[in-house]
């Protein structure tokens, strides 16, 4: 059994005290982010990047304490959409549709408790999804030469930009925007500098982690100064927790079907947790039908899309992890961390790196009991972090970043550029423009050219070759009908708005 | 990042310059961060010449990063010239680029190759899958289409996976040296996979580069571009045997300052010696994978005239530098 | 309908120089089929053609805000720009200070809180940065202190 032995490996270094240490440290942080309004698994993990290389650790413990803090932001996500009616992120959308109103009714312990169980199902089995599921594609890389790569990576930014908004221009202009960042600089294969203007900051390119702290994190705040910050006065009173044994039971076979789900939707390049919370959903509700009372704040309702969207979570990590293509905004995030830590993630990384996969896998598991610890019990805890009003929160967020990617480069520059994403992201999102394939381009830019340019010069020019094997063509077919399926089928899988009191 | 990177290392070579000033003791520069090919050649050659007495205090190693190894090299030739007690790692990039000139015009004779113990051997490989099956057939497909042959590298286009490919077919008589395709991967496992997959039809690289698919059963070696057969290899043919005689390693060696005495030289090339012969080399070898690669002194010397303009010349051709 | 459009406009407009630009882009004797120009000019084309798509198609009018939103977004971009261009010469106390305490007065005006959030973020901050994770901050230069 190599799984058991790479398990083993795993674990040994996972279950070091310090690596331990790191991952209880990063779930509680993870929690604490994705409970704050506006602060979500994607700037939470893009502002603590910065501060991990300031911390000096290594990939392994890098990784380790990032990814706890990615899942924590997962299960803290649904506190305050049960409690106040704000999503944390995008995937806890749909945790508000039967979380608030469950909440108001005053079950809100129950809802919390109920909610963290189905994380935990849906993390937990998608972590295991993971283990055997990643060994095996990372032997199908073998099939995925430059062609293939090349219409890969086309996939992720098909799919995600087609099911992140309701205009398919608006999501080839975020894409390309992002792909025309990414080729700023020197170039890699005759070492000319590109598109720099002349302007010797940008020899190196423009930093993803620059553009992905702007994006997210200066964004928000100009929406905070917008509103005023009105969405965050605590709606619901929080009373008594205490374990809603029957809710869990009926759930039992919802939780599983709905992790099910929601992993094959995360291993899907460009999917990510979004759609598996959201496909979770809508199964479950036309499973229950009308009788189920979907919507009024019904258990099922809240375990359908926690487990799918943890699910979801989790297998967005195998697409990243063997093939480099991120499955969702946040994976792209973490995907930024690898490669500033100088692993690739591909193929190679299981027989090159094998610690660093296992282990990361291995504190997966750990941080997933430790996530249900301290969301279960100690749930209240994070109720209280809900309290900081947001004129402190925001600034703080501002001040953190600033410092983050100041300590980078020490450049003014950065922080100049920085700014003007935020002002860029503010815009976008005013236009429903989706921002997350800015960040794809510019993570993917690099490696989408080398793929095109390599195959170019493997088949001396020859376009066809692009669509040359039957992987290739499918990858194209599916980017195709990824990219053009969300129009049609935008009328009948409507998104549901979110409940109004 | 690149410059970001260079900076750093420029500033913290300064710091450790600062303090190295006042060692008595010998002194070895690994031109790179600790971790890399050159710091270990210093750690272990210095190590290793304490153990057996051949020298009485133990080496000190200092990391100078920078310009891929160019800031050393400035370094020794500006203001140690006549440094008896001074030794440089250096391997096969050392010379690839001074060869292409990336040392800002600094050149291989402004320093002394005192001699080299060990050595990554170049390989050429073919996935399992390959239809080639000696270097002859895949020689003769390459002169028959010289397009229908990529060959994948982990090193840049002009680095030294693409000159193994490039000195094999020039050696076997291929003319026109820019036809034969070479496509750059950023390291040799990348490039090992798109092999193995069969989108590249040949990988050339680094021994402890392919070991790995090696015993997992994934590729085929179709020759070792070494003397003789390396040890624990026993059953991959030389390039040579094979009628292509070109002998490309990664060699791990040394160079010491232009102005010492021939004495001096004398003097470290005779340190090396000992260290070959020794039993605790042969174990770091062993441990590392290395194969022999024992020349010192003037033969060495010798040697690396003929790589550097080997080198120099194969990368006019291809375009490479003027 | 008319953000739309004048979003489409401008991106088509910087699609097209992006287009011009990459097409100035210096070619080395080593090149491939593809080139160094050949994926920025393939990127600009379909850049290009979106913004066309948005100005044709535009969705409906985006709700925004009032032009006194507006002057406080403006301003908040100008208090952070300055705060990027004082970090370094100032050193992380002051400006730090004066930033948060602004955007918290942005978010919500109340002075008494602004000015307790300017401080306290800024010196909380400092000790994390400094002492927690060991980043090399000034926290005053020394020609202030004189």
């Amino acid at each position: 059994m190599d799984i058991l032995a790479n398990l083993a490996l795993g674990f040994s270094i996972a279950l070091s005290p310090y690596t331990l240490m790191l991952a209880v440290i990063g779930c509680f942080l993870g929690t604490i982010i994705g409970a704050l309004p506006g602060l979500g698994p994607s700037n939470g993990v893009a502002i603590l990047i910065p501060l991990t290389f300031a911390l000096g650790l290594d990939a392994t413990s890098a990784l380790v304490l990032m990814t706890a803090v990615y899942y924590g932001a997962m299960y803290g996500g649904r506190i305050s959409s049960i409690l106040l009616n704000i999503p944390g992120d995008e995937p806890a959308l749909m945790t508000t549709l039967d979380g608030y109103p469950m909440a108001k009714a005053g079950r809100a312990g129950d809802a919390l408790v109920l909610s963290g169980v189905a994380s935990f199902v849906g993390a937990f089995l998608a972590t295991l999804g993971l283990i055997f599921l990643a060994p095996l594609l990372a032997r199908v890389a073998f099939l995925f030469g430059p062609a293939e790569y090349f219409a890969l990576y086309l996939l992720a930014f098909c799919t995600l930009g087609g099911m992140a908004s309701n205009n398919q221009a608006k999501a080839a202009i975020a894409s390309c925007i992002g792909l025309a960042i990414a080729m700023i600089g020197v170039d890699e294969s005759s070492g000319l500098p590109r598109l720099t203007g002349g302007n010797l900051h940008l020899y190196d390119g423009v930093d993803f982690l620059v553009a992905i702290v702007g994006l997210f994190a200066i964004t928000e705040v100009f929406f905070f100064i917008e509103s005023h910050g009105k969405h965050s006065s605590l709606g619901v009173k929080l009373d008594k927790v205490s374990i809603p044994w029957k809710d869990i039971i009926a759930c039992r076979w919802v939780m599983l079907r709905c992790s099910a789900v929601g992993f094959i939707a995360g291993v899907l390049p460009g999917a990510g947790a979004s759609l598996g919370s959201f496909m979770a959903y809508m199964s479950e509700k036309s499973i229950a039908g009308e009788k189920g009372g979907f919507g009024t704040g019904v258990a099922k309702g809240i375990a359908a899309p926690e487990a799918g969207n943890n699910a979801a979570a989790g297998g967005a990590l195998v697409p990243m992890l063997t093939l480099g293509v991120p499955g969702s905004g946040t994976t792209a995030v973490l995907l930024a961390l690898l490669m500033t830590l100088n692993i690739t993630p591909g193929p190679t990384l299981f027989t090159e790196n094998p610690e660093v996969v296992w282990g990361l896998i291995a504190s997966l598991l750990i941080a997933n009991f430790v996530l249900l610890v301290m969301n279960v019990p100690m749930v209240k805890i994070f109720v209280r972090v809900l309290q900081v009003p947001p004129w402190v929160l925001m600034p703080g967020v501002t001040m953190i970043s600033f410092v983050g990617i100041y300590s980078l480069s020490g450049s003014y520059f950065d922080l100049l550029l920085m700014v003007g994403f935020g002002v860029l992201g503010y815009i976008m999102r005013k236009l429903d423009i989706p921002t997350v394939p800015v960040i794809l381009g510019i993570l993917l830019g690099g490696h989408m050219e080398t793929a095109l340019r390599r195959a170019m010069l493997l088949s001396d020019g020859d376009w066809t070759y692009l669509f040359s094997s039957p992987i290739s063509i499918g990858l194209w077919v599916a980017a195709v009908s990824g990219f053009v399926a969300p129009m049609f089928l935008r009328n009948i899988l409507k998104k549901p708005q979110r409940v109004t009191d | 990042m690149k410059y970001k990177k260079l900076k750093v290392m420029l500033l913290s070579s300064l710091l450790i310059l600062g303090v190295s000033g006042i060692a008595l003791a010998a002194e070895c520069i690994a031109p790179a961060n600790p971790g890399g090919g050159w710091d270990f050649t210093c750690r272990q050659i210095g190590k290793v010449m304490y153990d057996i007495k051949a020298i009485d205090k133990p080496m000190q190693v200092t990391n100078m990063a920078g310009a891929g190894g160019g800031l050393a090299f400035n370094h020794v030739v500006a203001e140690r010239n006549e440094d008896a007690e001074l030794i440089v790692a250096a391997s096969s990039a050392t010379t690839t680029r001074l060869a292409q000139n990336a040392y800002a015009g600094m050149t291989a004779d402004q320093v002394r190759f005192v001699g080299s113990i060990g050595a990554d051997p170049g390989v050429i490989v073919v996935g399992a899958k390959s239809p080639f099956n000696s270097l002859g057939d895949l020689i003769d497909a390459v002169k028959a289409n010289p397009g229908g042959v990529a060959f994948a590298g982990g090193s840049a286009v002009g680095g030294f996976d693409h000159l193994k490919a490039l000195m094999v077919m020039q050696r076997a008589g291929v003319d026109d040296i820019t036809k034969v395709k070479y496509i750059s991967f950023n390291a040799g496992g990348d490039a090992l996979t798109q092999t193995i997959g069969g989108f590249t039809q040949a990988m050339t690289g680094d021994m402890s580069e392919v070991v790995g698919f090696l015993k997992s059963g994934d590729i085929r070696v179709l020759a070792v571009l070494t003397e003789e057969r390396v040890p624990g290899f026993d059953d991959i043919p030389t390039a040579k045997e094979q009628g292509i005689d070109v002998v490309a390693v990664n060699w791990r060696g040394l160079y010491i300052p232009k102005g010492v005495s021939d004495d001096t030289f004398k003097m470290w090339a005779d340190r090396l010696q000992q260290v070959a012969d020794s039993a605790e080399w042969k174990k770091v070898m062993v441990d590392n994978g290395l194969a022999p690669f024992t020349k010192v002194g003037d033969d060495f010397q010798s040697y690396i005239d003929g790589i550097v303009a080997e080198v120099r010349t194969m990368s006019q051709k291809l375009g490479v530098i003027q | 309908m008319q953000s739309d459009r004048i979003f489409g406009l401008v991106a088509t407009v910087l699609a097209l120089a992006y287009i011009v630009s990459a097409n100035q882009t210096q070619i080395s004797f080593l090149t491939d089929p593809v080139g160094p120009k050949g994926f920025p000019v393939l990127i600009g084309i379909i850049w290009a053609l979106s913004g066309m798509f948005m100005v044709l198609r535009p969705d409906p009018q985006p709700e925004w805000p009032g032009l006194r939103t507006f002057g406080a977004l403006a301003f908040a971009v100008v208090i952070l720009i300055g705060y990027a261009y004082a970090l370094k010469p100032l050193g992380f106390l002051l400006p730090t200070a004066v930033a948060a305490g602004v955007l918290s007065y942005q978010i919500s005006p109340n002075p008494k809180h602004a000015v307790l959030t300017g401080i306290g973020l800024s010196g909380v901050l400092f000790v994390i940065f400094k002492y927690a994770l060991g980043l090399g901050l000034v926290a005053v230069p020394k020609w202030l202190l004189g």
